[in-house]
This record gives C-alpha cells, sequence and structure tokens, in this order.
C-alpha cells in the first residue's frame, strides 16, 4: 500500500520501509521521535525533505491532493468538531466531493456506537468520548482505505479509551482498513495492532510482529523503553 | 456662537496631566515619562495639525483634499501593517483596500450630496473613516492570526478530509468577520444613549442645531460601520490563503509564513 524510499523530515532520517494492505500497524516510541511527523506524511500533511513516498506504487505527488486524503483519513488526539450539529460534521467530508445524502448518517452513527437520535445534536453538547467518536465517523464518512490514528484516545479517560477502542477493533476489522496509529498505550498496540514499528531519535529502532515484539524486545532501546 | 478657549485657561489642562502622574508615582506604575512624553506629544501633534488643516483649508479643494487625504492613506498603512508584517504583500493590500473603501465612501457622500467637497468637509470625515478602517484592518489580521493558530486542529481536520484551503478557511474567516462587525453593531445600537458621539458634540460646541449635528453625525456613523466592514472583509480575503503552501498544507508558524513569502 505504502513504500517509503529514503525519507527524510526532521526528525527522521531515511526511513525505509513498505506498509502492506490490511497491516495495522502501531508507530510508538519516545516524545520528539516523529511519530506524528510520519503520520503526516502518508496523507501529505506536509511532505518531506527528501526521498520518495508510493502509495500502491506510483509517487504520493501525482495524486490530486484532495483525492489521497479523501483515501487516506485521519482521526487525531482532539476530536476538532466543527461548530454546528453531528450532521454539519458527518457530511463535511463527503459533501466537499458531492457523495453526501443524508441517509448515511445513521450508518455511521451506528458504526461508531452512538444513537441515531444524535444526528441534530450541537456538537458542544456532547461529552468528550461522545465527541471524539462522532470525528471517527466523519473521517469515515469519506470512506477511506487507510485510517491514520494519531493518539486517538490518549485527551479521555480510561474507561471511555477503552470505548473508542473497542469501536476501532470492530471498525478496522469489518471495513479491511489499512491502519496506521501513533499511541503510547502498550495494551491498546497489542489489542488494536498486527506490526510495530519503534521509532526513536528519528530512526525505526525495531520492526516487527505484535504481540511478539512488545512481549520479547529484541534491542536494548526497546526494552528500555518498554520498562518505563 | 462659536466656542473660543483662551490659552491662559487651556494652560490649567495640566491638571489633567498632574493626576495620572501622581497615580503613576504613588503606585510605582514606572509610566511617568511615558505619560509626560505622550501628552507633550499629543499637545504639539494637535497644534501642528491644526496649522495645517488652517493651511490646506484655504487651498483650492482640488489640491487640498487630495493631499492630505494621500498623506492619510499612506500614514494609516504604515500602521496597519504592523500588525501583519509577517503575511506576503501586506502593503499593497492594505493600501488598496483602504484607497477603495476611502474612494467608495466619498464617492457616496459627493453623489447624494451629503458632504460638500471643501476640505473642512471631507478632510475631517475622511479622516474619521480611513482612521476607523486603519483599526479595523489591523483588528482583522490580529484576529485571523490567532484564529488560526487556536483553530489548528480543526484546519487539519477539513484539510485532512479533503477540504481546499478557502474551504478550510471558512470558519475562520467566519469569525475574523464577526469579531469586527460585532462592536460596531453594539456602537450603533446604544448611539447617543451612553455617549454623544464625538463629531456631533464637536457641531454642537460649535455652534450647529442638535438636529442638524445628528445629520452629519448619522452619515459618519454608518459610513465608518460600512468602510470598517468593508475593510475587515478585504484583508481577510486576501491574506487567509497565505497561511497555506502550494501543496494545501498549513503553514505551522508564522516564521513559515515568513520563509514561505520571501520565496
Amino acid at each position: 500500500m505504502f513504500r517509503f524510499e529514503n525519507v527524510s523530515q526532521h526528525p527522521l532520517k531515511e526511513l525505509n520501509f513498505k506498509i502492506g494492505k490490511n497491516e495495522k500497524v502501531i508507530l510508538f516510541g519516545p516524545s520528539g521521535a516523529g511519530k506524528s511527523t510520519l503520520l503526516f506524511l502518508f496523507n501529505r500533511l506536509s511532505d518531506p525533505e527528501e526521498g520518495q513516498i508510493y502509495f500502491k506504487d506510483k509517487p504520493i505527488g501525482e495524486y490530486p491532493i484532495t483525492e489521497l486524503r479523501k483515501k487516506v483519513g485521519l482521526l487525531l488526539q482532539s476530536p476538532n468538531l466543527f461548530p454546528g450539529t453531528v450532521l454539519d460534521n458527518l457530511k463535511y467530508g463527503p459533501s466537499l466531493f458531492g457523495e453526501w445524502e443524508d441517509k448515511q448518517a445513521k450508518q455511521l452513527l451506528e458504526y461508531v456506537q452512538l444513537p441515531s437520535s444524535y444526528v441534530d445534536r450541537e456538537v458542544d453538547q456532547l461529552s468528550g468520548g461522545e465527541q471524539q467518536r462522532v470525528s471517527l465517523a466523519r473521517t469515515l464518512a469519506n470512506s477511506p482505505e487507510v485510517l491514520l490514528l494519531d493518539e486517538p484516545t490518549s485527551a479521555l479517560d480510561n474507561r471511555t479509551a477503552e470505548e473508542i477502542e473497542e469501536v476501532l477493533e470492530y471498525l478496522i476489522h469489518e471495513h479491511q482498513l489499512t491502519m496506521l496509529m501513533v499511541t503510547h498505550n502498550m495494551k491498546q498496540a497489542k489489542r488494536l495492532g498486527d506490526r510495530g514499528i519503534f521509532l526513536m531519535d528519528g530512526a525505526i529502532q525495531e520492526d516487527g510482529k505484535i504481540p511478539d515484539m512488545l512481549d520479547h524486545p529484541e534491542t536494548e532501546a526497546l526494552s528500555k523503553f518498554l520498562e518505563k | 456662537m462659536s466656542p473660543e478657549i483662551s490659552n491662559q485657561s487651556l494652560l490649567f489642562l495640566i491638571v489633567f496631566v498632574i493626576v495620572p502622574l501622581t497615580l503613576s508615582y504613588f503606585y510605582q506604575l514606572g509610566m511617568n515619562k511615558s505619560i509626560l512624553w505622550s501628552s507633550i506629544r499629543g499637545t504639539v501633534q494637535l497644534f501642528a495639525i491644526g496649522y495645517i488643516l488652517t493651511y490646506l483649508f484655504d487651498l483650492p479643494a482640488q489640491v487640498g483634499i487630495p493631499l492630505m487625504v494621500g498623506i492619510m492613506l499612506i500614514i494609516a498603512t504604515f500602521h496597519a501593517r504592523q500588525k501583519g508584517k509577517e503575511l506576503p504583500y501586506i502593503l499593497p493590500v492594505i493600501f488598496l483596500g483602504l484607497l477603495t473603501v476611502e474612494a467608495s465612501v466619498l464617492t457616496m457622500w459627493l453623489v447624494f450630496d451629503m458632504v460638500q467637497f471643501t476640505p473642512s468637509e471631507v478632510i475631517p470625515m475622511s479622516g474619521m473613516v480611513i482612521g476607523n478602517s486603519m483599526v479595523a484592518m489591523g483588528l482583522a489580521l490580529e484576529r485571523m492570526k490567532s484564529e488560526f493558530q487556536e483553530n489548528n486542529g480543526r484546519l487539519l481536520a477539513a484539510l485532512s478530509l479533503g477540504a481546499e484551503p478557502k474551504q478550510a478557511s471558512h470558519l475562520i474567516v467566519k469569525r475574523t468577520l464577526n469579531a469586527a462587525l460585532i462592536p460596531n453593531v453594539d456602537r450603533i445600537k446604544t448611539i447617543g444613549l451612553v455617549q454623544l458621539p464625538g463629531m456631533m458634540t464637536g457641531l454642537i460646541l460649535g455652534g450647529v442645531e442638535p438636529v442638524m449635528a445628528i445629520k452629519y453625525q448619522l452619515v459618519i456613523s454608518l459610513s465608518i460601520f460600512s468602510s470598517v466592514s468593508i475593510s475587515a472583509m478585504i484583508v481577510t480575503l486576501a491574506m487567509y490563503r497565505y497561511f497555506f503552501n502550494e501543496h494545501k498544507q498549513l503553514l505551522e508558524s508564522m516564521e513559515d509564513i515568513k520563509k514561505q513569502s520571501e520565496h
């Protein structure tokens, strides 16, 4: 699905790796390792200083940017909902491409396990967890092939975080999505991921299967990181 | 009846300067110097402008008006620019914006015979229009910058959903314009109730009938209202695009915007 060739973007240095279709990849590592920087390269919210990224064997720059971003959805740490109702948010993405029909709302809310009566609620009346669900549904409304998740539960309390995790687990398996997730939560990594990429000092220190790499780290750097 | 303040009476104004000066001294506000300096500077500036205006009012309108309005436009442009120094093309955008506003307002006044084309009418009224527009542009620029910072996550979310920079900034443009208009709506709503507007007060002191003074005040208040809206709209719509690069990516900081504009 993705191929990185000698990609550098401060603090990342000469990254080379591939991500296959339907892989569930967890990006983790200490703060400042470049995890979010890396995530933003996949949907061109930023571009590398050097190197080339391929999406489905074509250089990522050859896709019209808005089309690419539609295919590669992103969910951030905070919901970042737009002022207005739940419906306003859900239809935002598809409306940009003239693809929205109001009946989709019910299905989307079902995906994220919210009652369909929520459709007309003002988003500032929702709890943090509900807002993050709406945010996820908004991303899914574009029917992405790839889902980028930047610490999607770190702003939530434990219980709410677990609920969102559950929703995510169901969705990525149900929809056969390729997923790239940045997380600090190793329990979450084990639950949602099947491959781990451990980043430190702008480089990939270890790349392996989950849970194996977390249970039996090969490098000293990763063992030390997991002990903390 | 024209009001007359003698120079001796004027000297006693020093009392009004001593009050804040004493306050600053007792509470150690450290503002003694700036209070003194601003009072002296203000006095000198006002007297200077008094003599300049007397000179301009004696010139033929075709010379005096363009001369003074031109100077006001240039000073206002450089002043409003301070709030958006990092942005490319800020100087021409502000200058052309102010020029457009002033030209359209002046045309309205003259065509509908609200104001006579004489320096003593056009210059002070244009000054009010240009001054308020200048402030509105500065505020709009500041507001836009802070909205871009505050809504970083929302902008990223919109872009990542496939929005063009124009679509993603819609919310920011809306909020910036809203912020520019609200104080003016409020001002018009309470006009005459809370305080008598400056121009009307001046005319009444100058011996003009209150109803006549109100007519002038209406002309200037509504002209300012409309100028301020147009000014805020012009800078906002001209400038939002420079917060993105050509790859529809949001520029993270004002330094990035500056770098981008130097390319």
